[in-house]
């Protein structure tokens, strides 16, 4: 009997993993070198043309962007950069929070209840496709300039791409996974709490971060077109009287509010699925 | 933890930890005149069971075998409880079978570890989810990792280990249940030669130190000979029982004994017996 010895195979196949430190270091460094090497670019182009209005130089926008984060713009009736950031962040947060609770729910009711599905995939069929900056005009109409109008825009934008993103991860959860957790002694609640939701959840947070990128294009869109306050308002101010700086100023926080929001996104697809996190 | 060592599989090394815990009680199956139709719209339904009968004795080692598509899942699945059988009677330990449940340990072709729990969380799901953790399961946990050789790996992800760690992980997840029978369907089909091979050695040893009864699906010849103490022939499709094969050569059986006369023998009678 050999049993004393274990083939190569098993016993040596070894998992080193690799140093993750030293290599989400030099990501972050490479994306700081790309922006710089970007705001070179910027200079040498602003001092080549050498007009303000067209491409202003990195130093003028950097510094109205810190003057503008305490100044209000327009000076009548206007507002800081901080505050016209808070504004179109409190509008996505709560369109953003509505329509992805919305958005689990009746995802996870379509999968679960056939009738559903078969009512609700024709409507989200054809709602995905529509932009929802189209709805902007008949918002207005309907809830006013207010708040209303812009958490709803937000809110069915968000809708059918968390609705489609869940139905799509708890179809793909494998029924031989959820046969697994029975035959384990599971029963079908526990089965279907902790092994088909839980599976499912890293496919809602990629969808979760798809929506957000629409979300910040809806708001800007809506806040150009028909609002009193939000960084959208502001950069259409701007370009009302030739202000380049400031809507540089503008763009680069949005930017900036994109990419957190992002980030906190992707920090919980971190938590939520072992296998991203490298 | 920065390296994944691994220890080797304790299983058979005569250190007789798994003779520690009472081995469970291996439970017998009979199988009669199972059918089981499989309805399709609008198209007649395909038959993938036509009356099969079978009796696996407590303990024993069975291996099924037959054509694809003769309906060698489906038999798994129904035994498993996953799907109900049509008609016929259908007994796991005197028993009816009426849905999946923990006597009963399920092996799939892929190891179908939860990728988002550690190795030691996914060992301990079967408790946890029945509400049955005791910390004499915490340490019968750990004395099962140890015997599939992933001490060092229990707080890994599914992902950070290899093909054959998953399949080990998956019979450590089983285990704790003390199942009185093993379904596996294929389990091994998607593994290279060498990590099979293995597996089939960890088997083996596993087996024949804690006796439960395996029901064994595979259409590998060689492999059912290695294993089994009987094979069972599928005809079909539709799958009826074409013969029932003892294997008798001696145990305990290792690789080396693929090369002896009576195996080459016992081989051809198989496949005699497939290919009538
Ligand atoms: N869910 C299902 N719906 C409809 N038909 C099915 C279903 N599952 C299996 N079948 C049919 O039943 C028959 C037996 O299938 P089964 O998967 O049991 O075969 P098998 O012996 O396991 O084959 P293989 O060796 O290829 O795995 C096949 O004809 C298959 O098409
Ligand atoms: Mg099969």
């Amino acid at each position: 009997m050999t049993a004393t010895e274990v083939p190569q195979a098993v016993s040596a196949v070894t998992g080193v993993r690799p140093p993750r430190r030293r290599r989400s270091w030099r990501r972050v460094w490479m994306g700081v070198l790309a922006l710089a090497l970007t705001g070179v670019v910027w200079q040498i182009a602003a001092v080549l043309i050498g007009d303000s209005v067209t491409l202003p130089t990195v130093p003028e926008t950097a510094r109205t962007f810190v003057k503008y984060l305490s100044t209000p713009y327009p000076e009548v009736q206007g507002k800081t950069l901080v505050e016209d950031a808070l504004i179109s962040t409190g509008r996505i947060l709560a369109g953003f929070v509505l329509g992805t609770v919305a958005g689990l729910l009746l995802g996870a009711s379509m999968a679960g209840v056939r009738l559903v599905r078969e009512l609700a995939d024709p409507l989200i069929g054809v709602m995905r496709p529509l932009p929802p900056i189209a709805f902007i005009p008949l918002l207005v109409v309907w809830f006013g300039i207010g708040e209303v109008s812009k958490v709803a825009l937000i809110f069915f934008g968000v809708l059918p791409v968390v609705t489609i993103a869940t139905l799509g991860a708890l179809d793909a959860v494998p029924a031989e996974l959820l046969h697994a957790s029975r035959s384990l002694g599971a029963s079908p609640v526990y089965t279907m709490l902790h092994v088909r939701l839980r599976a499912a959840v890293p496919g809602v947070i990629t969808g979760m971060r798809i929506a957000m990128g629409g979300a910040w294009t809806s708001i800007i869109a809506a806040e150009m077109i028909a609002a009193t306050g939000g960084v959208g308002f502001l950069i259409l101010q701007a370009g009302n009287y030739l202000q380049t700086p400031l809507i540089f100023s503008g763009i680069a926080e949005i930017a900036v509010l994109g990419f957190a929001f992002d980030g906190l996104l992707r920090l919980l697809l971190r938590l939520a699925d072992p296998t991203v996190r490298r | 933890m920065s390296l994944l060592r691994q220890r080797r599989p304790v299983v058979g090394t005569g250190s007789g930890r798994l003779l520690d815990q009472e081995p469970a009680d291996a439970a017998g199956v009979r199988l009669r005149e199972v059918s089981k139709t499989f309805s399709r719209r609008r198209r007649p339904g395909r038959t993938a069971l036509d009356g099969v009968s079978l009796d696996v004795e407590p303990g024993e080692f069975l291996c099924l075998l037959g054509p694809s598509g003769c309906g060698k899942s489906t038999l798994l699945n129904i035994l498993a409880g996953f799907v109900p059988a049509d008609s016929g009677e259908v007994l796991v330990g005197g028993r009816p079978v009426t849905g999946p449940g923990p006597d009963r340990g399920v092996l799939f072709q892929t190891p179908m570890l939860f990728s988002w729990l550690t190795t030691w969380q996914n060992v301990l799901y079967g408790p946890k989810a029945r509400g049955t953790l005791t910390p004499q399961v915490h340490e019968e946990a750990e004395r099962l990792l140890e015997t599939v050789g992933l001490a060092d790996a229990r707080d890994a992800y599914p992902h950070e280990l290899s093909g054959g760690m998953r399949h080990r992980a998956a019979f450590a997840r089983v285990l704790i249940n003390r199942p009185g029978v093993l379904l596996m369907d294929e389990p091994f089909g998607a593994l290279d030669a060498i990590t099979r091979a293995a597996m089939q050695r960890f088997l083996l040893e596993l087996w024949q130190q804690q006796r439960m009864t395996i029901v064994f699906v595979t259409h590998d010849v060689e492999e059912a000979t290695l294993l089994g103490d009987r094979v069972c022939v599928l005809s079909g499709p539709p799958g009826g029982t074409k013969a029932v094969i003892d294997i008798d050569l001696r145990r305990p059986r290792s690789y080396d004994d693929t090369e002896t006369l009576e195996f080459v023998n016992a081989k051809r009678r198989i496949r005699e017996v497939l290919e009538r």
